[in-house]
């Protein structure tokens, strides 16, 4: 197909009306009769042996409906899986407890649960627990948790719970040969996902025995996951996924559904759990801080020749995700450059704090700021403008990972992107205060669409012609608020010529919709994306096959508009689809489709060295932003941020458009404010007052720009978008920061107090 | 320990007294039995929820019709239960206290200033409070009154510390009186936040009084830098009856630092609060001496930076 | 704890409810007249979500008392469209692509009308200021102020 009727167009969403009159039923919203509310007793150590927890009065107060422990959950020990079909082997089983059992490895950690006929009287409930702790010193920096005889924070030997590497060529020999070389550690925070919607859910058992649970999760494969937790075949837990008010990773792991699974077994009620604000700051994963000690050697001409990074992840009390998070990191730590010489390491390590998992980007966004720092100094220190800097040293179309060696046959947006995002910087602003210092900063990076091609992924979609010409879609995506329910009808629209106003949805519901796969690592377009096409693309062939019929001219000149069968070269020649339609279903022609698409499958890599293809595919983008700096205060104000990046196609303009900026904000936040702070475990920032993310007042308009390469492995070209939007701004900001005034900040936040400091140090 | 924001799990006896008369026969009442004030609930409510604030009375302040008013015929006379939205759309405010206008408008947001109340502000005694150091600056104080008697309180006096005031178990702030300001006086309140919308890391309030070249009287005020409002009154005097140079100003902000004595806490540390104070009382008073004579300009743009 | 009576307007009806001195608005709102709309994001003031109007005031029915608004008008998002007929601020979202999760968008609308009715022509930088307390987490704000922007100018015209 040559022109697109609907793809590419800036189309209202499908599910926007309802969230604009309100009507949305999220998790939160559903009341069924009978309901019990469930609540969390958590844990108030970051590190403590449980002696003993004393219930009976708990269970004694009027309107208690269960008290469970750990003792009362079947299968309490248990691992994070994500409906992947291949064995991934131990490094990547992310372990972790229902409820906390003998020791608590993190402050927050669910200890025992409530179901009561109120919110209040399972709220006194929880007073009503007794819970005897023996508090014990615990681990809080992942340095010195590494250290022989730290504190264990499992009950395995070490804290250690991953290492990975990759290497090529020789960075002794690089080093030797470089002229210059950059030498620096960096620090990056917990970052929370600060989705607007709480984790919420609510469960019942059906009329048959089934357990069901209506909750916002980003994976509802996790119905398998609850039901061996409860111990009870899978056929006996169904997901059914609301459409989620944010989830940016934070609904990736189980969140409410074993609690609420538990105490809806065990008293045979509807039962409603909701997280309180604070609630979820303190028992959600975060981002994962790293250490990152980086060396980077260049030659005079501005040539990168090695590359040694030493990269180290706080995976808080448990794994969950950590292992992955780290693989992503150390793949992505020499970002888009070609270095001949490359040695990566990277441990993450169990500590006492927040447990840390998955969160937009996942481990792309930590190296970025590493490396895109070490270019900007390197750009000055050798005199090469940044953008020529990038152009000498970014990887190419046919180019490959300096990491892996992963080759890139498409068109990969480099130089392109960061000459795009540097000249829509526009003429530098000027100050008219002389305390006041202008600076502008680019960065560059990538991030994978798609997961992880070792974990041989899946996804399957069904699309269904009525006989009355509406159309109606199934599948288990899970929508997080991006727009993935609305890009797969879009989708079918283009196929079948029908307007979008005629096709319906079904989502995420394991029992009645083919399972789609997470709603996670930007895979969705990609993966769900290609199953909806390639169903809608069967049906629609089968209409025209029976056009061909009709109207006597070969299917290739055949297109269906506008819910009209037309010839191209002659549109005045047409027969209306609900003819066709008619016609098939009187010829007992199927008019529905259930089609699965197959990632591109790899073995499980030697984790020591990775080697070759991990992920399907890489975004490629730039960012740049111009920043004041107020050298009094150290106040930074941004004025601008471009965001460029190669989507491959934008199916849905508008949404592709909200993703980048939404994410470039969320990235700013990141480098800007945001700043979960615990202090030895505990946590210290458990609201949006102290938790500050920006708000509409703290932003700049945001400029996109969308190359359009048509290289991607989605459907029409597209690229996945959702993660890489936010993964490569903050370095921008650092370098923006660095060129106003002449410090660089290492460790983010870029705080006033930090920028004040160093210009301190600077002037001394 | 744990917090519930979902709900009030706080069980109490409500009261909604339709006078002020009524309100203190209820609080002389119940003064020994755990009772709260209840205006706009923006504080009083929120630690309800999150800290462990039981309470068994609650009366609830705005229906009290003859509360909510404020006249700024002579000075400014404010009523307990008047939102902050309301108090600023008096033109009074902008021209003539520009400090509290400044201060109000960089109050949280606007369905907050549609609910928060001075006499909370006040009442809640949090150090962090904006319009404190502007009605300081002013010389606002403050009328309690119980049952039996009223008593006139300068504002600076209340506060023994964070969220504690002088206030007894029986008593009601029902009026905050400002006096008239001098002619040729301008003002103005800065407050520095992480973002925009946050409580104040520090925050500032200037008056100064002018006559000629000369400053003929100051006030300056600080929040959020120790447990309580923090007069600079050396500072203070030393540019009393001097001319207004650069160099007096500079001066001045060199030793206002060491007369307030900031802290650490979360929202910022010491070392941050010392170098803001400088900057801060450096442009806090360009500013306020830039509308001693003309219609002042406020800055509208409210907020922290 | 005794149940107290109160009667108010919701959405240009009017009701009846008993509720107790600690019941909150937004549960009343939300659990007992199923106007789910509005959200809770905080509890505490401090995103916007739970935003409503009381007697055409914006406020927070995550800070308000229930039995406070006896005798009051209340207006949530469900209240805004006529019929099938949406406000012209719904639509303005709608058009500018303002709404990705959604979840902060009641709350978002109610106080972009607010703002409206206060300033029917804004400036950008009073967009913002006006718009601070209401967060969201997707957007990154620049298709809000964009949907107000554009209903701002077509109210003019
Ligand atoms: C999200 C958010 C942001 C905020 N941002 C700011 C900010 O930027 N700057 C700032 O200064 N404040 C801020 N606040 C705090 C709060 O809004 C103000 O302190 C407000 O002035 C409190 O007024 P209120 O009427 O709501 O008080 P309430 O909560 O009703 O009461 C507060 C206290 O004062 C007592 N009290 C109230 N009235 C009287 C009276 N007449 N006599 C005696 N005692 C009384 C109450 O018993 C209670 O102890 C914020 C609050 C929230 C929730
Ligand atoms: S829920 Fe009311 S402001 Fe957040
Ligand atoms: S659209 Fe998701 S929080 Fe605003």
């Amino acid at each position: 197909m040559s022109k697109h009727k609907i793809v590419g167009k800036p189309i209202p969403r499908y599910d926007a009306r309802a969230k604009v009159t309100g009507s949305l039923k999220y998790a939160d919203d559903f009341i069924l009769p009978g309901m019990l509310y469930g609540k969390v007793l958590r844990s108030i150590y970051p590190a403590a042996k449980i002696l003993s927890i004393d219930t009976t009065e708990a269970k004694r107060l009027e309107g208690v409906k269960a008290v469970l422990t750990a003792k009362d959950v079947p299968n309490n020990e248990t691992v994070t899986r994500f409906g992947q079909s291949t064995e991934v082997g131990k490094g990547f089983e992310g372990l972790y407890r229902v409820l906390a059992d003998k020791k608590v490895r993190f402050m927050g950690e669910a200890v025992a649960l409530v179901a009561a006929e109120t919110e209040e009287i399972a709220e006194q409930a929880l007073d009503l627990i007794k819970v005897n702790y023996e508090p014990l010193p615990g681990v809080f920096d992942p340095e010195e948790a590494m250290k022989p005889g730290a504190y264990l924070v499992g009950e395995s030997g070490s804290n250690i719970i991953g290492e990975f590497g990759c290497s090529q060529g020789d960075v002794e020999k690089g080093f030797a040969e470089s002229d210059v070389i950059i030498e620096d550690t960096y620090r990056v925070t917990f970052q929370d996902h600060a989705f607007m919607e709480p984790e919420s859910g609510i469960s019942w058992i059906d009329d048959y025995g089934v357990l069901n649970i209506r909750v916002s999760s980003q994976v509802i494969e996790h119905f398998r996951d609850v039901a061996d937790v409860l111990g009870i075949p899978h056929n006996k837990v169904r997901y059914i996924g609301t459409i989620m008010g944010g989830g940016f990773g934070g609904k990736e792991d189980i969140t409410v559904e074993s609690y609420l699974a538990l105490l809806t077994w065990y008293t045979k009620k509807p039962v409603r759990l909701v997280y309180n604000r604070d609630e979820t700051f303190m028992c959600h994963s975060k981002r994962h801080p790293f250490v990152m000690k980086y060396k980077v050697g260049a030659k005079k001409d501005g040539k990168l020749v090695a590359l040694e990074a030493e990269l180290i992840g706080d995976s808080g009390g448990y794994p969950y995700l950590s292992a992955w998070v780290t693989l992503y990191a150390t793949v992505n730590a020499a970002g888009p450059y070609v270095v001949p010489n490359v040695k990566v390491k990277a441990d993450v390590v169990l500590t006492n704090n927040t447990f840390t998992s998955a969160n937009r980007g996942f481990g792309a966004p930590q190296p970025n700021v590493a490396y895109e720092s070490i270019m900007d100094e390197l750009s000055r220190k050798l005199n090469i403008d940044p953008v020529e800097m990038r152009r000498i040293n970014c990887i190419t179309t046919g180019g490959a990972l300096s990491t892996t060696g992963q080759v890139f046959n498409t068109y990969v947006a480099f130089p392109e992107a960061a000459e795009k995002a540097w000249e829509a910087l526009g003429e530098p602003s000027d100050s008219e205060d002389e305390n006041i210092k202008v600076g502008r900063g680019l960065a560059v990076g990538l991030m994978s669409y798609g997961r992880m091609t070792f974990l041989h992924d899946t996804s399957r979609c069904y699309v269904k012609l009525e006989s009355d010409g509406s159309v109606l879609i199934r599948s288990g995506i899970p929508d997080l608020g991006a727009g993935q329910i609305s890009l797969l009808c879009q989708i079918v629209a283009e196929e079948l010529g029908v307007p979008m106003s005629k096709i319906r949805i079904y989502h995420s519901d394991t029992a009645l919709t083919p399972l789609a796969g997470t709603t996670t690592a930007t895979r969705q377009c990609y993966m769900s994306g290609n199953a909806t096409l390639k169903a809608a693309r069967e049906v629609r062939s089968r209409i025209l096959k029976k056009a061909v019929e009709i109207l006597n001219v070969n299917e290739g000149n055949l297109d269906i508009v506008d819910e009209n069968v037309v010839v191209t070269y002659d549109p005045s020649q047409y027969v209306s689809l609900n003819k066709v339609v008619k016609a098939c279903d009187t010829a007992g022609i199927e008019l529905f489709c259930e089609a699965q698409f197959n990632a591109p499958f790899t073995p499980v890599p030697d984790l020591s060295n990775i080697r070759g293809t991990t992920h399907p595919d890489f975004t490629f983008g730039a960012q740049s932003a111009e920043v004041t700096v107020d050298i009094e205060t150290g106040q930074v104000k941004v004025n601008k941020i471009v965001t460029c990046y190669d989507v491959g196609k934008a199916i849905n303009k508008a949404a592709v458009e909200g993703q980048m900026e939404g994410g470039s904000i969320y990235g700013m936040g990141y480098a800007l404010y945001e700043d979960y702070q615990l202090e030895k475990g505990v946590p210290k920032t458990l609201s949006f007052a102290e938790y500050r993310i920006p708000s509409s007042l703290d932003v700049p308009e945001v400029e996109t720009i969308l190359i359009e390469s048509g290289g991607g492995l989605g459907p029409y070209g597209a690229k996945g978008i959702g993660e890489p939007a936010c993964s490569i701004i903050a370095p921008a900001l650092i370098n923006a920061v660095y060129d106003a005034v002449g410090v660089r900040i290492k460790s983010l936040p870029i705080t006033p107090d930090k920028i004040l400091k160093a210009l301190k140090e600077k002037s001394l | 320990m744990h917090t519930n924001t979902r709900i009030l799990a706080n069980k109490f006896e409500y009261f909604a007294p339709k006078s002020l008369a009524e309100a203190l026969n209820l609080l002389e009442q119940y003064q020994e039995k755990n009772i709260k004030v209840l205006a706009g609930g923006t504080d009083l409510l929120v630690k309800m929820k999150t800290v462990d604030l039981n309470v068994d009375y609650l009366m609830y302040l705005k229906d009290i019709a003859e509360l909510n008013f404020i006249n700024t015929s002579n000075g400014l006379s404010i009523g307990a239960t008047i939102p902050f939205s309301h108090i600023v759309k008096e033109d009074r405010i902008k021209t003539e206290y520009t400090a509290l206008y400044e201060a109000i408008q960089a109050i949280a947001a606007p369905a907050i200033r549609n609910m928060g109340t001075i006499a909370g502000n006040i009442g809640n005694a949090s150090p962090a409070a904006d319009t404190v150091p502007a009605l300081v600056a002013f010389d606002a104080q403050v009328l309690i009154e119980n049952k039996q008697s009223k008593r006139t309180v300068l504002l600076k006096d209340i506060f023994l510390g964070p969220g504690k005031t002088l206030l007894r178990p029986d008593e009601l702030i029902t009026r905050i009186e400002v006096p008239q300001v001098k002619p040729n006086t301008g003002s103005a309140f800065i407050k520095k936040s992480r973002v925009k919308a946050d409580l104040a890391k520090i925050n500032l309030a200037v008056a100064v009084q002018r006559n000629g070249q000369n400053c003929e009287d100051c006030k300056i005020v600080f929040g959020s830098v120790a447990a309580t409002v923090v007069r600079a009154e050396n500072t203070e005097k030393l540019l009393k009856g001097k001319a207004l140079t650069e160099e007096l100003i500079s001066q001045a902000a060199q030793g206002v630092a060491d007369e307030i004595k900031p802290i650490d806490d979360i929202r910022s540390t010491a070392e941050y609060r010392i170098a803001m104070s400088r900057e801060m009382l450096r442009d806090a008073l360009n500013l306020a001496w830039a509308r001693t004579y003309s219609e002042a300009k406020p800055n509208l743009k409210g907020g922290g930076e | 704890m005794k149940k107290i009576p109160i009667k108010f307007t919701i959405n240009g009806q009017q009701r009846e409810a008993l509720v107790q001195p600690n019941d909150l608005l937004i549960n009343l709102l939300r659990d007992e007249l199923y106007l789910t709309g509005t959200k809770y994001g905080c509890g505490i003031g401090e995103c916007g979500a739970c935003t409503v109007f009381l007697d055409d005031e914006l406020v927070l029915a995550c800070l308000i008392l229930a039995v406070t608004v006896d005798g009051k008008e209340i207006t949530t998002i469900e209240g805004l469209a006529r019929g099938k007929e949406l406000h012209p601020m719904q639509i303005s979202f709608l058009k500018n692509a303002a709404v990705q999760c959604g979840f902060c968008t009641p709350g978002m609308i109610m106080t972009a009308i607010s703002l409206m009715k206060e300033n029917p022509d804004p400036s950008e930088e009073e967009i913002r200021e006006y718009m601070r307390g209401n967060i969201c987490r997707c957007t990154g704000y620049t298709q809000i102020i964009k949907a107000i922007k554009e209903y701002a100018h077509s109210m003019k015209g």
